[in-house]
């Protein structure tokens, strides 16, 4: 759980439907590169099971990102934006120090299951806030859709063998001297 | 300095090399504030520098899209008050570890601080040495065990923050990865303060750093000193404060000099302006070497 602020500068009471879908862009979007670079941290670490299903979380956040992308498109076309990516901190993304080298596939999937506990909450607080209902309607899908997802890696990790003791352990002595 | 035409993003600093940490490192979440930070000063890429010593941390020039000198173990201070000198347009940044910046770095310190050219020391403390494998750093609690100290070190820590309040920093503040948005901020407000800031970051160590100093701690014992009352401006009390480090974890700004003093590079202006008018005529250069 993350007690930090996640959002600077968005205030919620009067968000346009335009920024809140912005806004849902931006998550997915971090969520994806987030994904992306742990996928390339654990490669190099010789961590390859939780890396391959980072990346694959990396994928479904693209095309999550997308499809609200083009919903942006088709009702607000290219309108400059009130949000930017600097205005979002770690809402979908998991937080950097979640994982470890010699990561299990087992960790990696509760990682990501943490994570969209976190974005749900996120989009929970925020309806406290919204005034419009289209924002409102607009949240309560993503509130759903997280539910979903968190349904889906439940699904994927009831199918997983339990972790053999110790395995995962951090035996990492990776840096190299200069 | 040149204003970007497009409002530059944390994006456009991140380099294409990737960071070759361990997975985990608290070091993620420092590079990630300072691009944050840069982004919102909105100095272009050309424009910033960053020096640092050896250790993991000092790896961070190489990870910007920014000028970068991964320089030599301890002199990333000298070498960065020569590079403002020789350039004060640049924004220097200076980056790297505990060990870097408090042992063999550590004489460097008073006299960057004395000196007080405009640039940015950044800490990123993980009381141990990383780079090198785990070994006991300055900062590392009394009675560490570690692969230079099996049975316990018998050492007193620096304490970092005293450290540069005592020698008298204009800019002293402590910040954690655990709080992107504080730790963004506070990097933000040390680069805008006109003059020599330090900012020591918490930056946990996953490989070889204690359970109690990760930022799963960091997030539930962390707190602000605006929390707490603290006036910046109140330079005795930002000192009993900063006592605490090691046992308490304050994160926010402890001294900020109300009125900070001119910057080494403007006094340097000042003097060469006034002597150039007490310049002699090019004819008369030579009487200067001439006997009366
Ligand atoms: C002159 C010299 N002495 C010693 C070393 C070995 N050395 C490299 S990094 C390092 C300490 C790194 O610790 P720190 O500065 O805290 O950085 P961290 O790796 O923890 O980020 C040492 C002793 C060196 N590179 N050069
Ligand atoms: S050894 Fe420690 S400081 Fe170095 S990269 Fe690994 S976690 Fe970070
Ligand atoms: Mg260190």
């Amino acid at each position: 759980m993350t007690t930090q602020k996640q959002t600077q500068g968005i205030d919620f009471a009067t968000i346009s439907m335009r920024d809140a879908l912005d806004l849902a862009v931006l998550i997915e979007e971090e969520a994806r590169d987030r994904y992306e670079e742990l996928a390339a941290q654990l490669i190099l670490h010789r961590t390859p099971g939780a890396a391959a299903f980072f990346t694959k979380m990396m994928r479904v956040e693209e095309v999550h990102r997308k499809q609200l992308f083009e919903q942006r498109t088709r009702n607000f076309g290219n309108q400059p934006s009130g949000v930017s990516r600097e205005m979002i901190y770690d809402v979908e993304a998991p937080d950097y120090d979640e994982v470890r080298m010699n990561m299990t596939p087992r960790t990696a999937l509760e990682v990501a299951l943490r994570s969209e506990v976190k974005a749900h909450a996120f989009f929970v607080n925020a309806l406290k806030h919204v005034a419009s209902a289209e924002v409102k309607k607009l949240f309560e899908h993503l509130c759903e859709e997280e539910v979903e997802h968190q349904n889906l890696v439940k699904a994927e990790l009831a199918k997983l063998e339990p972790d053999e003791p110790g395995s995962g352990d951090d035996f990492g002595d990776d840096p190299v001297a200069q | 300095m040149t204003a970007p035409a497009v409002p530059l993003q944390a994006k456009d600093y991140k380099s294409d090399l990737k960071p070759i940490w361990c997975p985990g490192c608290g070091d993620f979440g420092v590079l990630q504030g300072l691009y944050r930070a840069l982004a919102a000063i909105g100095r272009p890429p050309h424009e910033v520098a960053f020096i640092s010593g050896i250790g993991c941390s000092s790896r961070i020039p190489g990870y910007t899209t920014a000028y970068g000198f991964n320089s030599v173990h301890g002199r990333s201070l000298p070498i960065a008050q020569g590079v403002k000198l020789a350039n004060p347009e640049l924004l220097v940044v200076v980056a790297g570890g505990d060990g870097d910046g408090f042992s063999i770095g550590g004489g460097h310190v008073a006299h960057a601080v004395r000196r007080n050219i405009n640039i940015t020391y950044i800490v990123m403390d993980n009381q141990v040495y990383g780079l090198t494998k785990g070994q006991l750093s300055p900062t590392s609690p009394k009675g560490l065990q570690t692969v230079t100290s099996p049975l316990g070190s018998l050492e007193e820590p620096v304490n970092p923050l005293l450290f540069l309040l005592a020698y008298g920093a204009g800019f002293v503040a402590q910040a954690s990865p655990a709080d992107m948005p504080g730790m963004s901020a506070l990097i933000e407000e040390a680069i805008r303060y006109p003059g020599f800031s330090f900012v020591n970051i918490q930056s946990p160590c996953v490989t070889f750093g204690e359970d109690d100093q990760q930022l799963k701690v960091h997030k539930a014992k962390m707190k602000t000193l605006a929390s707490l009352g603290h006036d910046p401006a109140d330079q005795l009390r930002a000192m009993d404060l900063a006592r605490a480090y090691g046992t308490e974890l304050y994160t926010g700004v402890f001294y900020r000099n109300p009125n900070p003093p001119l910057p080494y590079e403007e006094l340097i202006k000042l003097r060469i302006a006034e002597e150039s008018k007490k310049a002699r005529p090019r004819n008369r250069i030579l009487d200067a070497y001439l006997q009366k």
